[in-house]
């Protein structure tokens, strides 16, 4: 029988042949429109430049082609959102080691320094993404495990609570650089973790490596109005980043790397935040190190974090009210 | 291929054809489906969150007068104007027919000349009576706070706004007042600003549509625990 169909329709192609072969290709051609058909929805901004995709590795970059990526950059921050930033690429300062001090005791948990880092590295507003995160703890507990960050009381503080805010440590044994394959992150001299954003190819390495979950994942493209845009950018810390890449929390280093403080310091309304250079042996840091009770977080994991949280000699906090204390005192002495 | 060969799988070859032909079709009938995007993907992003302009104001929570004045038809008085005038009386520790809106809260320190000199009614009184400048309250509060002035001192209480460097700007430390009402001075408990509505510390909404459990990663081991959810699970060590 197909000795008799190749007799009529020539060597090589039956008619049954022909028509198996033609579904074949037909299935396998629709099956490559299906997978490709995603693809109808993709704006040409998704598609990374040639000038982008042949970028160096940021410790490999030479000034001049530093400079050729801060110009695409700017060139495509300023097409995004219509605003021309100011980008630069801040070096770290010479006989500093930047270290941060939360006092646990003054925090009321008001979440401003949440919102204030948001604002100022330029976070995605949807999907949310925050570098801190403030955890509600039971007093006289430090189990990390029975904290809450979705507490929304009418005022803060609440009074059978206190608040630890957790945000990147920036550990000296940092964990999440070992994980990293391709070297997309890296510790700078004076104690930064920074990410190069555009050497990250979005593994998650890192964010399943950190013990403080400091670590945050652009699931889908970040997005913020232009007119919350924060024009003040540098390549390691603030600059809009792409889909598919991790982001952190740099210590502001667009501020901290010329004197200023961090936002979240500048904004804490009780000031438990604290900043400056441990190498000064005048520093605010450097006397909270030498004279307070500090402690850091998850000690045991041999992180050893530049994130100290210390608190008050008194041990209570001086923002509740003189009743309850007094309450507390009636109580204890009557039993 | 050999003839006999052939011939011998004929009879069982027409049935497996008959069974795959429809195969194909199936296929692009389904990609004919699915290009046309029946289910369309949903994003679990929700919108952006209304943060307040409160959550982001750099600025101290009081803006005191270091200089306090009245301002009486348009011409402008210093304390010591009017109590020149009304000499007060020798203690008081409540305002008779003056500063009634004042309200002095600062616990067993309820008397008006502890802070206020009596002699000269333009300063504080330090500890012998001598006048403390009204644009220096952290000397007059030292009086009897003295480890939270040294720690003020140092930087280490209150707030620091500016530069961490005073070499390359201006450090401001925030004076007491600028926190503390000096007649009420317990820090004022304010509004939260909105939590986290992330992708993975979950969503502020499913609270609110009476779900048991936001997603939280760190109590995933109460939902596993046989108790259910909530606070029944909680460990007993941490109950008081």
């Amino acid at each position: 029988m197909s000795e008799q169909d190749n007799q009529l329709s020539g060597p090589g192609l039956t008619r049954r042949g022909f028509f198996r072969k033609s579904a074949v290709a037909a299935t396998g051609a629709a099956a490559i429109a299906a997978a490709v058909s995603p693809l109808r929805k993709m704006s040409p901004d998704d598609i990374p430049t040639l000038e982008r995709f042949l970028q160096k590795h940021y410790k490999e970059m030479t000034p001049a082609e530093m400079q050729t990526a801060l110009d695409r950059i700017a060139r495509e921050v300023e097409h995004r959102f219509a605003v021309r930033p100011s980008l630069g690429d801040v070096k770290p300062m010479v006989g500093v080691e930047f270290v941060y001090a939360l006092n646990i005791s003054r925090c009321i948990g008001c979440r401003r320094c949440v919102h204030a880092c948001v604002k100022e590295n330029n976070l995605s507003r949807a999907p949310e993404i925050q570098y801190i995160r403030v955890l509600k703890m039971e007093k006289g507990s430090i189990d990390l495990e029975t904290s809450d960050h979705h507490y929304d009381p009418p005022v803060v503080p609440e009074h059978d609570s206190y608040y630890m805010p957790v945000q990147c440590h920036q550990c000296a044994k940092p964990p999440c650089v070992k994980v990293c394959p391709v070297e997309a992150t890296w510790q700078e001299p004076d104690g930064i973790t920074v990410i190069d954003y555009d050497w990250c190819i979005g593994c998650r390495y890192c964010e399943a490596a950190c013990p403080y979950w400091a670590r945050r994942f652009n699931f889908a493209q970040p997005e913020l109005a232009a007119k919350d845009l924060n024009p003040d950018m540098s390549y390691l810390s603030n600059r809009p980043r792409p889909k598919g890449v991790m982001e952190k929390c740099t210590f502001c280093l667009h501020r901290t790397r010329v004197g200023k403080l961090p936002a979240c310091v500048e904004v804490c309304p009780t000031g438990s935040r604290k900043f400056g250079n441990v190498l000064d042996a005048a520093s605010e840091v450097s006397y909270i190190l030498r004279h307070k009770r500090v402690f850091v977080l998850k000690e045991e994991v041999g992180t050893l974090p530049r994130f100290f949280y210390y608190f008050d000699e008194r041990g209570s906090r001086y923002h509740e009210s003189v009743e309850s204390d007094r309450a507390t005192e009636s109580g204890g002495g009557g039993e | 291929m050999s003839r006999t060969g052939s011939t011998s799988t004929l009879p069982s070859d027409p049935p497996r054809r008959w069974q795959a032909w429809f195969v194909p079709f199936v296929l692009i009938a389904l990609t004919g489906l699915l290009l046309a995007d029946p289910w369309p993907h949903v994003s679990p992003v929700g919108p952006a969150a209304v943060v307040p302009a409160s959550a982001t104001d750099m600025t101290p929570v009081r803006r005191p007068i270091l200089k306090p004045e009245t301002v009486v038809a348009g011409m402008t008085y210093r304390c010591s104007e009017c109590h020149n005038l009304f000499p007060s009386p020798v203690e008081t520790d409540r305002p008779l027919t003056q500063h009634r809106a004042i309200v002095l809260e600062h616990g067993i320190n309820a008397r008006c000349f502890n802070c206020h000199n009596r002699e000269n009614r333009d300063a504080f009184a330090d500890d012998r009576g001598g006048p403390i400048p009204f644009d220096q309250p952290p000397l007059l509060c030292a009086k009897c706070h003295g480890p939270v002035y040294r720690d003020w001192a140092h930087g280490v209480h209150g707030r620091t706004n500016g530069y961490w460097n005073p070499k390359l700007g201006p450090m401001e430390r925030r004076k007491c007042v600028e926190c503390h009402d000096p007649h009420n001075p317990a820090f004022k408990p304010m509004r939260p600003a909105p939590g986290p509505n992330t992708l993975r510390m979950g969503d502020r909404r499913s609270e609110a549509e009476g779900r048991s459990e936001t997603k939280n990663p760190l109590l995933i081991y109460r939902q596993r625990l046989p108790g259910g959810d909530g606070d029944e699970a909680k460990p007993q060590r941490h109950r008081r």
